[in-house]
């Protein structure tokens, strides 16, 4: 069976629900302290930052994480080709430590920002809508769902915008196919700046990946959509209609939400289940 | 020529204690990081006839500045942060870090106005001649290099722009621009970089 660490960094807040998304697809999840010896931490096939507030932003969001021991030991692993997945403050640590997205391995060449949008600063939580690119971190992130399906996902974040100072890296990012998954109108037309764009991020980008397409930084929140159980009865579109469907009907609600593909698609690179469909 | 308003915490803090433990974690051997203070900064820039120092409309924008601070709660908690606010015509030439110390200066690489606080600051306090609220942050920093100066170079390499995961703390170049001051820096200098547009990714130092 495939194992998966889920780091718990001080802080932090969402490992249990992302443990428990990654059991329901057939992964074993363990969550792991920051300060597990090295040799543990080798262990496992894959790794999940999850989302919270580790070390309480201080500095910046994922700045003290990433000097962590255990991330320089996920570093190492990641090189070895093991799957890593940073979800909102996950992403956070992965792009203040320079797994994500690698161009010259090991740089910070990218950073988490404040959220820009008009007449409005700072955390920001909503539904938003994103679509799967091609690049290659499909294989490990994205294979469950068509490609080019939009799906929506709940966002919690204030720093959320990925930006980086240096042109090479966003040509790199673009060409490459890196920004993996992007903010989209809810319809799949190209975002067009707020509300679509929650934060302003370059390229639109809501997660992106490595070169080596083996580590995602990725801030929307699947964990939290897991299930259909957790899309709000007044979405809008195929999964707020399938939502409102199911009502009273326990079996649909616990069946798969949005935020399943990227379990899902996890569990088929790592041989610990066979996706159960594409998603809608 | 702006007035500044200068915030730290009176009670400890924990932001400058993390950077204190994890800084003291990178630097190399034989350097020492003995201390380190986080400051917010807030320049009043003003506009018009208040722009000339010790002209009467200067004069009225510090004062009812002075008074907004004071009385107001958006800019100082005095429960928990202390403040001094640095008029225009009292400022002097330049800006001179605390005893012992030099100092990271950070801004965001985009805007630095705070129009939310500027538009809160009018709505509330009335101010004439105020163009623009800008925000920045500065670490100062009492460091010790091997040799016993004040080893700034080293210090700044350590833990100033994240390059790497083992090298960079206190500034990410990719959101954030900074400017080192390491001892006397003239305010013109100051006001310059924290109203630039958009300046370069690379260090700009004194």
């Amino acid at each position: 069976m495939a194992r998966a660490a889920v780091i718990q960094i001080p802080g932090v807040n969402c490992e249990y629900e992302s443990a428990r998304a990654l059991e329901r697809v057939g992964i074993e999840a363990s969550i792991l302290r920051f300060n597990e010896p090295a040799s543990v931490l080798s262990e496992f096939d894959a790794y999940l930052l999850p989302g919270g507030f580790a070390f309480q932003d201080r500095i910046r969001a994922g700045a003290v994480a990433a000097k962590l021991p255990a991330v320089e030991r996920i570093a190492a692993e990641s090189e070895r080709g093991k799957i890593v997945v940073g979800i909102c403050n996950g992403a956070q640590v992965l792009v203040e430590a320079g797994l994500v997205p690698g161009i010259r391995p090991g740089r910070v060449e990218l950073a988490l920002a404040p959220n820009k949008a008009p007449r409005r600063q700072g955390y920001l939580c909503r539904w938003i809508w994103v679509r799967a690119e091609e690049g290659p971190g499909r294989d490990a992130f994205t294979a469950a769902l068509e490609p080019g399906a939009v799906v929506p996902l709940p966002m919690a974040h204030g720093e959320g915008r990925f930006e980086t100072a240096d042109p090479d890296v966003r040509r790199a990012i673009e060409s490459e196919g890196l920004a993996l998954l992007r903010y989209v109108a809810p319809g799949g037309a190209p975002a067009r700046g707020w509300p679509d764009d929650p934060n302003g991020a370059m390229l639109h980008a809501a997660g992106i990946t490595n070169r080596g397409g083996n580590v995602l930084a990725f801030m929307p929140h699947p964990e939290r959509a897991n299930a259909l159980k957790h899309v709000p009865l007044d979405l809008p579109g195929t999964w707020g209609e399938a939502r409102r469907r199911a009502v009273g009907t326990w079996e649909a609600l616990e069946g798969d939400g949005p935020g399943a593909f990227l379990f899902r698609s996890l569990a088929a690179r790592l041989g610990a289940a066979t996706p159960a469909g594409r998603s809608r | 020529m702006s007035s500044v308003l200068l915030i730290r915490l009176k009670i400890p803090d924990l932001t400058a204690l993390t950077a204190l433990d994890a800084g003291r974690a990178l630097l190399p051997a034989g350097q020492e990081l003995m201390r380190l203070v986080r400051e917010e900064v807030v320049l009043f820039e003003p506009a018009g006839e208040s722009r000339a120092p010790g002209s009467a409309a200067a004069r009225e924008l510090d004062a009812g500045l002075l008074k907004a601070v004071e009385t107001s709660n958006f800019f100082v908690n005095p429960n928990k942060e202390r403040y001094r606010l640095i008029a225009a015509s009292e400022r002097g030439e330049a800006w001179t870090p605390p005893e012992g110390s030099w100092g990271i200066l950070t801004r965001p690489r985009g805007d630095t106005r705070d129009a939310g606080l500027l538009e809160r600051l009018q709505r509330e306090h009335p101010l004439a001649g105020l163009s623009a609220i800008r925000r920045g942050r500065v670490w100062w920093l009492w460091t010790r290099g091997a040799d016993g100066s004040a080893g700034r170079e080293g210090a700044l390499e350590a833990l100033g722009p994240v390059e790497h995961a083992g090298r960079g703390l206190l500034v990410n170049p990719h959101s954030e621009s900074w400017l080192v001051l390491p001892g006397p820096i003239p305010w013109t200098r100051i006001e310059t970089f924290l109203a630039a547009p958009e300046p370069a990714a690379a260090a700009t130092t004194t």
